[in-house]
């Protein structure tokens, strides 16, 4: 019995330990304690990337699958916990964004909004490391409700009317998508006797083809929904305009990428022929996410729903990977989902760094509006804030030497190798467009004269601001530039995935009930 | 003079509630019972004194403590997991140690440890709902 697989429960129990703890020590609210919560966060999360960065090691580097069978119960009986490379990259990301937010908030945060914000930080840390863990259905819904929860309690932390209004539209659309998950759960159970995901995958086989496309169908509109996809996304620029810019920036950066997640490995684990007969149907909900997001940032104006309406539009590439997944070219086996992986972890960190950055102009000048009179000019007043939104927006955009240029030149060498020429068409023009919200974005807010009519009391913190930004950036920026490393992490993932053989060995599911490692 | 029915809640209920709640704490995992629902038992226990005495004695007596309990709870519940780890086997593995006094063997393990802290989350949990409950109905009340 392999203890080394232990590790697995840290991204669980570090965040859960430290959120406990804050709320040991937290009775009443003042500055101190305050200062306690910020310091455990701060802990949690340097742990945390330090784990997930082991993981890493392990299962990219030298492409292996840790399995954790909770409690030693044999899989499909036990709650199993699984790392392939796909969940280690999608943790080390999330556990530099957590960091990187951290660092953000002690910056911006004032004293009654940070009460309480860093153990629901934790908490959503928590939830999602678990979703990406998860090695059954059932425990990938528990996690996706412990992120819906404490993300809704983030949204609405402020208490403003638009913030609850914001808050309740989030968490009531997110409901539905999650009754529909957890009724596919059902039928699923219903039907193959079975959630554990190797132990379904393997019984899904035998299943008749009707019963297949509606469970994948079904599936697809939670996930979607969770994802923000076309056209389910209306919870999303309905809300994440609302709350403090440090929330929305770990919003924007993480939340829809879970969804993202849970389709990039549930599709082809369970339904690997799907991603074949349906793919022109998942290009098709990638092309009109990605246009809907663009429009739509286009037609509004203010800097973090800009910005918001541009996450659903790069939601768009990434699904279209998962549809170029099953028609990789010569070279490599799932060329296109290797390229939609690498497509995530750029999105994420320049994601998060813009909306970061925009956050911090908000806060700056007091508003959002990008309309004469309002937001512009900050350049003069911030100038390295400038800069850097500069250099993130144009990685977002897919400028060279950025790692947006090398994302999208792999999205589009798998789709001209697979022959499917209005996808790439789509995704060059939405770049294009992108690149033109982008300078207008530049335009009405860092460049021209200083406008601010009403300057806020409190500004945030300079370098504690601009530091995490700066981090995400040049991040970015390495990544464009040595993007072989990263590549072939993406390639091992996107291989493990589509593994699906591997995948049921190492978890092997049993039909007889019997702990393992009976030998100690 | 209170009334009959609140005196009985008041003395009677609230002890045989509270006594119920130990029985299911500790009859968990081989029979009914565990802590989840003797945290719900406890909760109830709270709301008969929410009704007999009024929300302000339940929130004077443990209010200010709701929140660190739902921590501790959380941090017993984690740790009870994490004994697994520490004795060389799995995470959640459950080790058990045995006290014999005299005749009687006592086993204590980390099932029922995971459950103590279960119980302490939800007993302060749904506690701290029900008080949250009782306020604006109050309030409004006055108005």
């Amino acid at each position: 019995m392999d203890l080394f697989a232990n590790w697995l429960a840290a991204p669980v129990v570090v965040p859960l330990l430290f959120a406990a703890t804050s709320l040991l020590v937290a009775t009443r609210v003042n500055l101190r304690q305050i200062r306690v919560q910020r310091t455990l966060a701060l802990i949690a999360s340097v742990l945390n990337l330090g784990v997930a960065l082991l993981l890493l090691r392990t299962t990219a580097i030298e492409g292996q699958r840790i399995v954790l069978y909770a409690g030693a119960w044999q899989a499909p009986f036990g709650i199993t916990m699984v790392a392939d490379a796909l969940s280690a990259i999608m943790l080390t990301l999330t556990a530099l964004l957590m960091l990187a937010i951290v660092v953000y908030a002690m910056g911006t945060l004032d004293q009654r909004e940070g009460m309480n914000f860093y153990p629901l930080l934790l908490f959503l840390l928590m939830g999602v490391n678990g979703a990406f863990l998860a090695g059954d259905l059932f425990n990938l819904y528990v996690f996706f409700e412990v992120l819906l929860m404490s993300s809704f309690v983030l949204l609405s932390l402020g208490g403003r009317p638009n913030q609850v209004n914001g808050g309740l539209r989030y968490v009531v659309l997110n409901l539905i998508a999650s009754t529909v998950f957890l009724t596919t759960a059902g039928v699923m159970y219903g039907t193959l006797g079975t959630l554990n995901l190797a132990h379904l995958a393997e019984r899904m086989a035998l299943a008749p083809e009707s019963l297949r496309i509606v469970l994948a169908g079904m599936l697809l509109i939670a996930y979607g929904s969770k994802a923000g996809l076309f056209p389910l996304f209306f919870w999303l620029p309905a809300s994440y305009h609302t709350p403090h810019p440090a929330v929305t920036a770990i919003f924007g950066g993480l939340l829809t990428k879970v969804g993202i997640y849970a389709l990039f490995r549930i599709y082809p684990l369970l339904f690997p022929e799907l991603l074949a007969t349906w793919q022109p149907f998942i290009l098709l909900i990638a092309g009109l996410t990605m246009l809907t997001g663009v429009f739509g940032a286009m037609a509004v104006r203010t800097i973090r729903r800009v910005l918001s309406f541009h996450v659903i539009s790069q939601v768009g590439y990434m699904v279209m990977g998962l549809g170029l997944a099953a028609s990789g070219n010569e070279l490599a086996l799932g060329f296109g989902m290797a390229a939609g992986i690498f497509y995530i972890v750029h999105h994420m960190i320049v994601k998060t760094a813009l909306l970061m950055a925009g956050g911090a102009a908000e806060l700056t000048m007091g508003t959002g509006q990008l309309e004469p009179g309002h937001l512009g000019g900050l350049a003069k007043r911030w100038p390295w804030l400038a800069v850097i939104f500069f250099v993130a927006a144009f990685s977002l955009a897919g400028i060279p030497p950025s790692s947006g240029f090398v994302s999208k030149l792999g999205l589009l060498q798998a789709a001209l190798d697979a022959g499917q020429w209005p996808i790439a068409a789509v995704s060059l023009l939405v770049s294009l467009l992108t690149l033109m919200s982008m300078v207008r974005l530049w335009q009405r807010g860092f460049a021209g004269p200083l406008e601010a009519t009403r300057v806020p009391q409190r500004s945030p913190h300079r370098w504690l601001t601009l530091a995490p930004i700066t981090m995400l950036v040049l991040l970015s920026l390495g990544i464009g530039i040595f993007s072989a490393p990263v590549f072939g992490w993406a390639r091992v993932a996107a291989e493990q995935v589509l593994d699906r053989d591997g995948y049921i060995q190492a978890v092997a599911p049993t039909d007889v009930i019997a702990p393992v490692g009976t030998e100690h | 003079m209170p009334e009959l029915y609140l005196v009985l809640i008041d003395r009677i209920l609230t002890p045989v509630l509270l006594m119920l709640a130990v029985i299911f704490l500790l009859a968990g995992h081989n029979a009914p019972g565990g802590g989840f629902i003797a945290g719900l038992v406890v909760a109830t226990a709270f709301l008969m004194q929410i009704m007999a005495r009024g929300d302000g004695f339940v929130r004077r007596l443990i209010g200010p403590y709701l929140q660190p309990l739902m921590g501790a709870g959380l941090l017993i519940a984690v740790l009870s997991a994490l004994v697994g780890i520490g004795n060389y086997a799995l995470f959640f593995e459950g080790v058990w140690w045995k006290l014999s006094l005299g005749d009687f063997v006592l086993e204590l393990g980390t099932p029922t440890l995971f459950d103590i802290g279960v119980f302490l989350v939800v007993s302060a949990f749904v506690t701290s709902y029900l008080l949250e409950l009782s306020r604006p109905a109050k309030e409004g009340g006055r108005k």
